[in-house]
């Protein structure tokens, strides 16, 4: 940028000392190709100023809404609500016997360990770990697909999708072990997005944040 | 008719904002929605895309609004909230954007030639378009001081505050900004 261009451009920006205003004017003067540039910037910076401000459509605020109750509700509370909120469920003739063999196989076991309770316990059942339902929760509107990766699914999205609910929020309740987990949204299969929610975030070395979710037992 | 009800001041609704409620933060959400669905518009250039940019900066903003200061301009901290917003959209989208700035490109060439003829006049509204995609074409760097400059009207110590770096280098790309967009604009400016 040579010296009259910026004079010009400091012009523009009401930053010349009176002396400096001085040689532009003469500059000016003399130059109708420095005449023209000073119109063209003004030009420019008169017509940005009159760009319109964009009004946000009519869903977006409503949605925003949602998502910062969402955001204040506790985690308990969610999962409260979760199991409280009424659902449809949609069946098939087939998911349904496949449903009526698993609940056969278990009635047989069940009824396998009532016959051998006489006998004397070969060796104490393996303790289950407790686990805690999480609700993920990810408002997209737009989105065709989303899916959640991370440590407890091997970082694999295909493993844990989440489903569509009402307007446009995604979600799926999985059940964690207590411990703290790295995870991040996949959006379309192809977008990798951190948790809006998520209370903690880490960098994952690749310019993005991880959401860090600190899973534990109600006390 | 009574009193009537006044608008509550954006003081008071930090206060409830930081007591973490939703309605509160909401009332803010409303009056900024237009503000920073307009800046992210502006960086990245597609209408939803800006609104899910603009969504994820209120839901930042409410989850550090204990962090706020309340010496600082609110707007001013939701603006710098709204461009690193947009930096991490920029960053995330970037592998894709050869190809679109290639086609931009392609298509401003056609537009120039087609608009260049001496008996037409551009219209206001044609220019806004213009200037609008010719923003899009810029380094982001400078678009976004351009944007804060001269479409959003903020002086540069406000600049300063939203950026995070210093006046005399927020300047100088407010000035090649001016000029690479003066250069685009040029062609189509003559018609005028």
């Amino acid at each position: 940028m040579d010296e009259a261009e910026l004079l010009l451009q400091r012009f523009v920006d009401n930053d010349l000392t009176p002396d400096e205003r001085i040689r532009l004017l003469t500059a000016l003067d003399q130059d109708a190709t420095l005449r023209r540039r000073l119109l063209e910037i003004e030009r420019l910076v008169s017509e940005a100023g009159r760009l319109p401000r964009l009004a946000p459509s009519s869903r977006f605020v409503a949605q925003v809404r949602a998502c910062l109750r969402e955001t204040n509700a506790t985690r308990w509370s969610r999962i409260k609500n979760w199991f409280l909120t009424p659902r449809v469920l949609h069946w098939s003739p087939a998911g349904a016997l496949a449903i009526a063999v698993i609940a056969l196989a278990v009635m047989s076991g069940v009824s396998r360990i009532a016959i051998d309770r006489s006998a004397p316990p070969a060796a104490p059942p393996a303790a289950t770990e407790p686990t805690v339902l999480v609700r993920l929760v990810l408002l997209k509107p737009q989105a065709r697909s989303v899916a959640v990766a991370g440590d407890f699914n091997g970082w694999n999205p295909e493993r844990t999708p989440l489903s569509r609910v009402d307007g446009g929020v995604w979600a799926a309740t999985i059940p964690l072990k207590p411990g703290r987990y790295h995870y991040m949204y996949v959006v379309d299969g192809t977008q990798w997005v951190t948790d809006p929610f998520a209370h903690e975030e880490s960098l994952d070395g690749f310019g993005s944040s991880n959401a860090v979710l600190d899973v534990e037992l109600p006390l | 008719m009574g009193a009537g009800r006044t608008a509550p001041d954006e003081h008071d609704l930090l206060a409830r904002s930081l007591r973490r409620d939703p309605d509160a933060f909401g009332q803010l959400v409303e009056r900024y929605a237009s503000s920073i669905v307009s800046l992210a518009y502006r960086m990245v250039g597609e209408r939803a895309d800006a609104e899910d940019v603009a969504q994820e900066t209120f839901l930042a903003a409410f989850k550090a609004l204990p962090t706020f200061r309340a010496d600082a301009r609110f707007s001013t901290w939701l603006y710098r909230i709204a461009m690193n917003k947009c930096k991490d959209w920029l960053r995330t989208h970037r592998a894709g954007q050869g190809a679109a700035e290639s086609e931009a490109e392609a298509a401003w060439a056609e537009l120039a030639v087609d608009q260049a003829t001496p008996e037409r006049t551009l219209t206001q509204r044609q220019i806004a378009d213009h200037l609008e995609r010719a923003i899009q074409k810029l380094p982001p760097l400078y678009r976004e001081a351009f944007v804060l400059k001269h479409v959003e009207g903020l002086d540069y110590e406000e600049m300063e505050q939203i950026i995070g770096v210093n006046r005399d280098t927020l300047k100088m790309r407010v000035y090649k900004a001016r000029t690479q967009l003066c250069r685009m604009l040029g062609a189509l400016q003559e018609t005028r």
